[in-house]
């Protein structure tokens, strides 16, 4: 047998306890020899693994490439929606029904055809299932004939497309308890083997419909942060992602690259006085500070956005005016430039807010201009965040209490204290729930209980949309419309948006991945969307 | 060659008491300077200064930075400070339990005594840090989840040891000689086995003290202890992991070895002491 | 020696106090474990859904909510969770999405891997140790074994793993940063050096802790063996040094050391669960720290009753060997019992 004959030389060197040969030995046999033609093997270290396992319809693939699966929809480079699985599809005038027709020539890799009724059993699943995809706007999901779905929903949803963009189809026959753990689909690549925690090996599917992969296998290393960094040095990976503040090092053989992304950190304000209320949960609501426009404003002016991004970020970042800058739907005229503190202090000025006691800190009829400002605690970004910002604004004469706490502390004073928030998706739902007044006060979202008539109006429209164009005309009416009302900087100002980060990879000198999206929230994994397009070079 | 251990022991008393005393001394003063430093640097433990970044040990900073700029030094005295408040506080509560029930069991006997065993070996059924685990959880993490759950985790061994002890007292012929002249339980329990266990309960405090101080940083490094945003060791430690691949050593080695000197320093006062109320137990 | 022992009436009627015990102790782990995961104020919903806080609505939380048990009332799903327990089934994992079982079977093997030679490893260097620093009591070489051993002692496992990271896999790259296994190698090709490779690290982290408690006793032992009437009468005899060590103390040394090395299994799988946080092993120990991070109620049950059982396996083990071992067992026994799992304890 091959390996005991190799074994034992290797059993000889660890007699002589020569350490250093057993590393030579023990990691040779894996590691391909760099200078030979370009390896058909890919490996990543960019986390991302799925401790539920692989199962689209309990939220897998929700970010970057399902591997295994394939979607009706994707979004190209550019983040605009094109067929995949899908050849067409169809919203009807009431926009509660979609009709999807499939091509046919789709296979999963046990062989077996790709049929509207894998679509439906697909979307009727996931519906049900208690995983981290929402589907719940989809009352059913019926198979036409056997290249015709249709989905019905409870409600016009123009934001029901990303449930076609994000979940991957799954064979009906195939799909048990056991489908996680081995998942079958019609995607580029085909399951081999994981080893939780440590690894996850794929190989090509050769069968695929699209655009195959150039690499026979791609191995996935759920590597921590640190482990991820020694792994690239050591040159054993091809993509790395690395937190940008260990991105510093130059490694050989390895470019950094910073990918732009719509992973945004900002601050809540309460944006209603404080009168005593509280929310069903007995939670106070309102802040006599936050609430005033004024002081928002002359936060969102006062904040030197750049020195955030190469103080904080370590310049891996862009600043940020709204929660989905450079995004299809997204509305420059709402941005300020910010970093005008003179501006901010005029603004106060103009307000009333005057520093009558020389302390630093305007008042206002007995209020100072002073409230706290929370982040989670574990997160060191945030921390540095919030007390640059609270520097900033001091000059200006508000003052700010940074306070770093658990997510319940959060929880129990969201609506009353300003707090540091990241979000970034895709999917301007999430732009819906942080705005809409229907959502004030409902998880996380709408926490200040923001309220604006016209912009719920423009809100109400686009969800209700049903073209894609229309729909974003009106998200971007609701951050600014044409006479500057809007829930951005430049209008009612209910948040502070500070900055987007941009995610840092090391990636082999040797490999193109193209032009990457704008990435989400969640640093690694989307990169993956465009790895169909990935190519040697050398 | 044939002495007995104790008489050896005995003959070193004199020696060994001032040693004690020289370590209860250094200890005292390493404890008041950590805790008056740490209370210094709490502001200096969470000042950014962001061009100061993942800077190594210097004259003007001897711990080096961390990834914001903050002194690591004044985090180290910081989170020792917090390591102390965690270990005394889980140290005295977990005495005071052990007393008690040591004491019931002693005395009152018979079913006490057994359920008193019985609680002592359903503590002691699972791994320390596997039910340090589950009270913080159940507790819902954070500082205060870690310091009860180190709190009412220490105290079966010394449980035992005292329950041990006070036996021996109560079989003595003095005690036979009080309960024949009707002496009440409380009377006998409050004047000879207060007198007699006493020595036993110190030490024995003093040695669990290092045991909570090193399972509040185990439990932080996991992130299930002390609030992130406090410099606390554990947190310390869990955070240098991420630039030790970097080269930033000093984030991990100089903090911990901080904690190393403090719970070695305690740890020895304990032996010492131990050697004076219990010559026996001595590691000769 | 210790034969009567062996008669199949005590064999018998020990086993069965034995299993009872342990029954009882089971119990009682189950129901408190029980209550005190029910009062948990974390919803482990919000765990899950973590991030995707975003796009996940009240609706869907329900469903997750629902899909757990989590709506039934406490004392209905403990009598479910009881019931299910009763037949082998422990409940299923949320994070790992897979049975408990399993997922305690998978990863406890892992860690079987690196407990074990970390067992052997602390138990052997221990000793050989412990009884150096006995023979040699006084002289520089026990001064330094013992205050190395006493030093260990005070230091933190994880920290001592972070630092051997830095200077074997980071400076000299002689060791892996993490995992059981090489990168992008089918469990079919892994080599026994590959796992062995990788598991070195972590062993030695592991084993380093445990090391400190068996030098201290088995020295202790030693010299109180050396000191005894019957070696001074062996002495007497004109037996050498070398012979007395050999034929009469090391016997006498090796059952407190056996002893102290069973008794402390619970602190090898407390180690275990910092030195695989620390070198990314995916073991059962880094499982019980993901699941006290996910809210992972199911898996955290099973682990506290798996491990129960494993720290009483060890004592039970322990027990039966020292009294194989220990000729004086009837005398002593039962204080150094205490003594041996005391000590185990306070110097994790």
């Amino acid at each position: 047998m091959a390996r005991g004959a190799r074994s034992s030389p290797r059993w000889a060197a660890l007699a002589a306890a020569a350490a250093m040969a057993v590393v030579v030995a023990g990691c040779g046999t894996p590691t391909p020899a760099p200078a030979a033609a370009p390896p058909d093997e890919l490996r990543l270290a960019i986390g991302g693994e799925s401790e539920e396992g692989y199962d689209p319809t309990l939220g897998w693939g929700r970010y970057g490439s399902p591997l295994f699966q394939s979607t009706l929809l994707t979004r190209d480079a550019d983040l605009n929606v094109v067929p995949d699985l899908a050849t067409n599809y169809s919203v009807s005038e009431d926009g509660l029904v979609w009709t999807v027709d499939i091509r046919t020539d789709a296979r999963f890799t046990d062989g077996t055809p790709v049929t509207a009724r894998d679509v439906a059993y697909t979307f009727s699943t996931a519906a049900r299932s208690g995983g981290l995809t929402d589907v719940t706007a989809l009352q059913e999901a019926v198979a036409v004939d056997d290249d015709t779905v249709e989905l019905r929903l409870t409600a016009p949803q123009s934001t029901f497309v990303n449930r076609l963009v994000s979940l991957g189809i799954v064979p009906e026959h195939a799909h048990g308890p056991d489908y996680a753990r081995n998942p079958i689909g019609s995607g580029p690549f085909r399951f081999v083997q994981w080893d939780p925690g440590q690894q996850l090996i794929v190989e090509r599917n050769d069968d695929y419909y699209g655009q195959l992969p150039a690499f026979r296998r791609v191995v996935f290393l759920f590597t921590d942060e640190d482990a991820t960094v020694a792994a690239a040095t050591a040159g054993q990976v091809d993509v790395a992602a690395v937190p940008s503040s260990l991105a510093t090092a130059t490694i050989p053989g390895m470019r950094l690259e910073a990918v732009t992304s719509v992973d945004n950190r900002g601050i809540s304000f309460p944006t209603v006085p404080d009168t005593g209320r509280t929310d069903a949960d007995g939670r106070p609501i309102g802040n006599d500070v936050t609430s005033d426009l004024a002081i928002r404003q002359a936060v969102n002016w006062a904040v030197d956005r750049q020195a955030l991004v190469d103080g904080v970020l370590a310049g891996y970042g862009s600043p940020a005016t709204g929660p989905v800058d450079g995004l299809p739907w997204y509305e420059p005229a709402s941005a300020i430039p910010g970093n005008d503190p003179a501006r901010a202090a005029s603004i106060l000025d103009a307000a009333g807010w005057v520093d009558s006691d020389g302390d630093g800190v305007r008042e206002r009829n007995g209020v100072r201009a002073a409230f706290t400002l929370l982040y989670r605690a574990e997160d060191s970004l945030r921390q540095g965040l919030a007390l640059a910002v609270a520097d900033m604004v001091r000059p200006v004469g508000i003052d700010i209490t940074v306070s770093g706490v658990s997510w319940d502390a959060i929880t129990n004073r969201l609506h009353a204290d300003a707090v540091v928030f990241g979000w970034g998706s895709h999917d301007p739902t999430e732009m819906y729930n942080l705005y809409s007044s229907r959502q004030a006060g409902i998880e996380f979202w709408n926490p200040g209980y923001y309220s604006n008539p016209t912009v719920d109006a423009h809100l109400d429209a686009a969800m209700a949309a049903t073209d894609p164009e229309v729909a974003n005309r009106h998200w971007r009416a609701a951050q600014a419309d044409e006479n500057g009302v809007g829930f951005g900087p430049a209008g009612d100002a209910a948040w502070a948006w500070l900055v987007n980060l941009q995610h840092t990879y090391y990636v082999d000198e040797c490999l193109d991945i193209g032009r990457p999206q704008i990435e989400p929230h969640g640093h690694g994994w989307p990169i993956t969307a465009g790895i169909t397009g990935w190519r040697w070079t050398c | 060659m044939t002495t007995t251990i104790a008489a050896q022991a005995a003959e070193h008393l004199p020696n060994r008491r001032r040693r004690t005393l020289f370590w209860i001394g250094a200890a005292a003063a390493v404890v008041l300077g950590v805790v008056v430093a740490g209370t210094l640097s709490a502001d200096a433990a969470q000042t950014t200064a962001l061009a100061d970044r993942n800077l190594g040990p210097s004259a003007a900073h001897p711990f080096g930075t961390d990834w914001l700029g903050r002194d690591v030094l004044a985090r180290a005295l910081a989170g020792l400070r917090l390591s102390l408040l965690v270990g005394t506080s889980a140290a005295l509560i977990s005495a005071a339990i052990a007393v008690v029930l040591a004491c019931a069991a002693v005395v009152f006997g018979g079913v006490v005594d057994r359920i008193v065993s019985w609680l002592v070996d359903a503590f002691l059924a699972l791994p320390h840090l596997v039910l340090l685990i589950l009270l913080a959880f159940a507790l819902g993490g954070g500082t205060h989840a870690v310091v009860i759950a180190v709190a009412v985790t220490h105290w079966p061994t010394l449980t035992r040891v005292l329950r041990g002890q006070a036996r021996q007292v109560m079989a003595s012929d003095y005690v036979a000689v009080a309960r024949g002249l009707g002496r009440s339980s409380w009377a006998i329990a409050s004047t000879h086995l207060a007198r007699h266990v006493l020595g036993h309960v110190v030490v024995g405090t003093v040695l669990l003290f290092p045991h909570a101080i090193l399972h509040e940083a185990a439990l932080s490094f996991l992130g299930l202890g002390v609030d992130p945003a406090e410099p606390s060791i554990g947190v310390l430690l869990a955070e240098s992991m991420r630039y030790l691949t970097a080269g930033a050593w000093w984030l991990a080695l100089l903090p911990g070895l901080c904690l190393l000197i403090v719970v070695k320093l305690v740890d020895t006062i304990g032996e010492n002491a131990r050697a004076l109320v219990d010559p026996r137990s001595v590691h000769l | 020696m210790a034969l009567d022992l062996l008669s199949p009436v005590r064999v018998i009627s020990a086993v069965g106090g034995r299993v009872l015990r342990l029954a009882l102790l089971l119990a009682t782990v189950a129901v408190a474990s029980f209550v005190l995961m029910v009062n948990s104020p974390v919803d482990p919903v919000s765990a899950y859904v973590g991030a995707d806080v975003a796009v996940i609505g009240p609706e869907q939380r329900a469903l997750i909510a629902e899909r757990w048990g989590l709506d039934d009332p406490p004392l209905e799903r403990f009598g479910a969770w009881l019931g299910n327990l009763l037949q082998g089934d422990l409940g299923h994992s949320l994070t790992f999405n897979q049975p408990v079982t399993e997922v305690i079977a998978q990863r406890f093997l892992t860690s079987l891997a690196l407990m074990s030679a970390a067992w052997l490893l602390s138990g052997l260097i221990g000793f050989a140790l412990g009884v150096l620093a006995g023979v040699q009591r006084g002289r520089a070489a026990d001064r330094v074994v013992t205050w190395w051993a006493y030093t260990l002692a005070s230091a933190p496992t994880f920290w001592v793993g972070l630092l051997l990271l830095y200077v074997f896999s980071v400076r000299l790259g002689w060791t892996p940063v993490c995992c059981a296994v090489p990168v992008g190698v089918t469990a079919d090709e892994v080599g026994l050096l590959d796992r062995i490779h990788h598991l070195l690290l972590p062993a030695v982290t592991l084993s380093i802790v445990g090391v400190a408690p068996v030098v201290l006793h088995t020295r202790h032992a030693v010299v109180e063996a050396l000191e005894s009437d019957y070696v001074a009468f062996a002495r007497a005899q004109g037996e050498s040094t070398a012979g007395v060590v050999l034929h009469r103390v090391l016997r006498n040394a090796a059952a407190p050391a056996l002893l102290l090395q069973f008794s402390s299994w619970g602190e090898l799988f407390g180690g275990s669960v910092l030195a695989e946080q620390v070198f990314s092993y995916p073991g059962l120990g880094a499982a019980t720290t993901a699941a006290a991070l996910g809210q992972d109620v199911p898996l955290l049950l099973g682990i506290a009753l798996f491990t129960t059982v494993f720290v009483f396996v060890g004592n039970a083990i322990g027990d039966l060997v020292h009294a194989q071992v220990d000729p004086r067992i009837r005398r002593v026994g039962a204080s150094w019992r205490s003594r041996g799992r005391a000590t185990a304890e306070e110097v994790a």
